[in-house]
């Protein structure tokens, strides 16, 4: 049952992950650019979501707000920041990504202290359910809903609505879509505003779990999903779910197993390592 | 005209005596803490801390009559940040320097304070090799070794429990603490079923706390930072651990409070403050800190305040221009009145003190019990 525990643990995690990392992969597939400042996004979602949440009581209301407050500084950064440099080598993106990531940070500790917040009260955190010897509260669960629902309507949306079909060309060959009459900013603008959607409403949700949110908290994650988008071959979607999971599974065992010799964080990239000998187009092969 | 500008020098060199005749320049003395990156809390608690002590201080006439000021820099938490600091401090001719930071930054500093022989106070990083650097290095927080310690004496002697899990962060600052703990468990009859490690970065303890429950041991002892250990003891709790908690001084803050919430009720944390004590120096501190930030004081601003206290003293005893003769002030320090209560140096210059538990009840930390035992406590001498 111990194992059990340490497997549905390990699941609730790589769900944390995969909200993430979708938004890493998406960006990566259409633009080649390895979104470190994701991070800064998912930590907006978690202030917003909740100063909205201790103003207002309301936890759908948090939520809304993160959402939107997360998906629209995504594009806002797409325009400010990578859309001027995008003629330049990819590294060149990834150190004004880091740079991003680094301001924004301490923008947030002088805006909102550098204590963290703690949301006044944690309803679903002290909710907790128990089947079979193993406890989930209710903020678990809603992580494991949130990733099942939104990741499954985005695999809706990509394969069967006009925008989804446009997203995908635009993935494939930006050049060719264009012609087909496909705006591709449009296009990059939405594809932003997804990634950074997800990545925020996984900053409430964390929030929520470690009932504090922190000017920090979104590097160490960020820094996984990279590792987490090449584990799973870079652009590819499914792929990056595996690896999310995958890793929420080796963190959770290995965070009581490997404790004494390795930083849970370290895991992440010892596990990408290992994968990458044995697989070096990552767990579902090939790349875009 | 060479005269008309000889005669201006000669005024402008009058106006700016006057005043310094008037008024003696302060005593400045440096001070580095992390204000940026992931140790900003610590850092923000830590300033509070020194410019309250200062405040204080000159409130009450400064030393020999002159003020103190703080020569304020951002270290990062960084050691590599920390050695340019403190070859700055040493450039710019300061005789006395506090450091408000961790180990990382502290350990780096003191080698270059012990070369450049100035006296150097850390007030509440526990590296056992800060203090080893030289005879100019002080520190005037518990080591971690030592208020393990004093966790093992609470769990066998006070609360008479046997079967104890560790739960130790897996720096320095956790490792002291449960290697402190593990030296005297056998002493005090403590038998150790289990020890888990984490990581700064951790936030989530899913895996710990199912394993906890399956070692099912009658106390925890757990070491790390408020921003550990509040979601740590929450988790805890909501996952249905109901042994005692022992923590550290890295809880004593109310933000631990503020994130566990409910779960922190009961929580006992081994400290150096003590907020029902009746010590005059104990009580200022602690009310003067909630009077002017709002907010209750915690372990690392009393570390803080009580190591410029420290500083002042000694400014006192032997004037700000002689390192030397500071050094000897402070390493003479006996039984010095502080908000930590009364400090005396040992050969190493650590600090040799009573160590204070704490309880949470009812959203705040109160007085559970003084562990006064010079033996057992004795900081070490090399």
């Amino acid at each position: 049952m111990y194992y059990v525990e340490l497997l549905v643990i390990g699941l609730v995690w790589g769900c944390t992950y995969a909200l993430m990392a979708l938004g890493l992969t998406l960006v990566y597939g259409l633009l080649r650019i390895l979104h470190v400042a994701q991070a800064t996004v998912f930590t907006l979602g978690a202030y917003i979501g909740l100063l909205v949440a201790n103003r207002t009581d309301s936890l759908p209301l948090a939520f809304v707000a993160a959402t939107l407050s997360a998906g629209l500084l995504g594009p806002l950064i797409y325009r400010l920041v990578y859309e001027p440099i995008l003629d330049k080598p990819p590294f060149v993106a990834l150190v004004a990504s880091i740079g991003v990531l680094i301001g924004m940070e301490d923008g947030f500790r002088l805006i909102f202290g550098p204590y963290g917040l703690s949301f006044d009260d944690n309803p679903w955190f002290t909710a907790t359910w128990s089947l079979g010897g193993i406890t989930l509260n209710l903020v678990q669960i809603w992580m494991v809903a949130a990733a099942v629902v939104l990741l499954s309507a985005f695999a809706l949306f990509a394969a069967r609505t006009r925008a989804g079909v446009a997203w995908r060309a635009t993935v494939s060959d930006p050049v060719i879509a264009q012609n087909f009459g496909v705006s591709v900013m449009r296009v990059r603008y939405l594809n932003f505003f997804i990634a950074s959607a997800l990545a925020g409403i996984g900053g409430v949700l964390v929030g929520l779990l470690n009932n504090l949110v922190e000017p920090a908290m979104g590097s160490v994650i960020s820094y996984k999903g990279l590792a987490i988008i090449v584990l799973g071959g870079l652009g590819n979607v499914p792929g990056t779910l595996v690896a999310s999971l995958a890793l929420g599974v080796v963190e959770s065992f290995g965070s009581v197993f490997l404790d004494k010799v390795l930083d849970r964080d370290a895991m992440a990239f010892l596990f990408l390592i290992v994968v990458l000998m044995v697989r070096p187009k990552g767990l579902l092969g090939g790349a875009h | 005209m060479k005269l008309k500008l000889l005669a201006g020098v000669a005024l402008l060199g009058a106006v700016l005596a006057a005043p310094a005749a008037a008024q003696q320049p302060p005593i400045r003395i440096g001070f580095h803490a992390p204000l940026t990156g992931f140790a900003a809390s610590d850092g923000k608690s830590s300033l509070n801390g020194a410019q309250l002590a200062v405040e204080d201080i000159n409130a009450a006439g400064g030393v020999n009559g002159r003020k103190l000021e703080l020569v304020v820099e951002d270290d990062q938490a960084k050691p590599e940040q920390a050695v340019p600091l403190a070859n700055k401090y040493i450039g710019d001719g300061l005789k006395l320097v506090v450091s408000g930071s961790y180990s990382g930054p502290t350990r780096a500093a003191a080698g270059v304070f012990q070369a450049a022989k100035i006296p150097y106070i850390s007030a509440y990083a526990i590296h056992p090799d800060i203090t080893r650097a030289g005879d100019y290095v002080f520190r005037t927080a518990f080591m971690g070794e030592v208020q393990g310690k004093a966790a093992a004496k609470l769990v066998g002697d006070i609360l008479k429990k046997k079967r104890v899990t560790l739960i130790s962060l897996n720096n320095d600052f956790g490792q002291a603490l449960s290697a402190g703990f593990k030296d005297v468990a056998g002493k005090f009859g403590l038998d150790i079923v289990s020890e888990y490690t984490y990581g700064m970065g951790d936030r989530q303890f899913g895996s710990i706390v199912a394993s906890v429950k399956r070692d099912n041991p009658e106390v925890l002892y757990v070491s790390g930072y408020f921003f550990n250990g509040g979601p740590l003891v929450a988790q805890l709790r909501a996952g249905g651990v109901k042994a005692e908690i022992v923590g550290t001084e890295g809880f004593d803050t109310y933000n631990f409070i503020s994130i566990a919430k409910d779960a922190a009720e009961g929580v006992l944390v081994t400290t150096s403050l003590d907020r029902d004590s009746k010590l005059p120096q104990m009580r200022k501190f602690i009310d003067d800190y909630e009077a002017k930030y709002k907010v209750g004081a915690d372990m690392v601003a009393a570390s803080t305040y009580s190591a410029i206290e420290v500083a002042a003293a000694a400014l006192a005893k032997a004037g700000p221009n002689d390192p030397a003769k500071l050094r000897e002030a402070i390493a003479a320090t006996r039984d010095l009145p502080t908000a930590v209560g009364k400090l005396t140096f040992n050969s190493l210059g650590e600090v040799n003190k009573a160590g204070q538990i704490q309880v949470i009840k009812g959203g705040k930390f109160h007085h559970f019990a003084t562990i006064d035992d010079p033996v057992l406590l004795a900081a070490p001498t090399k």
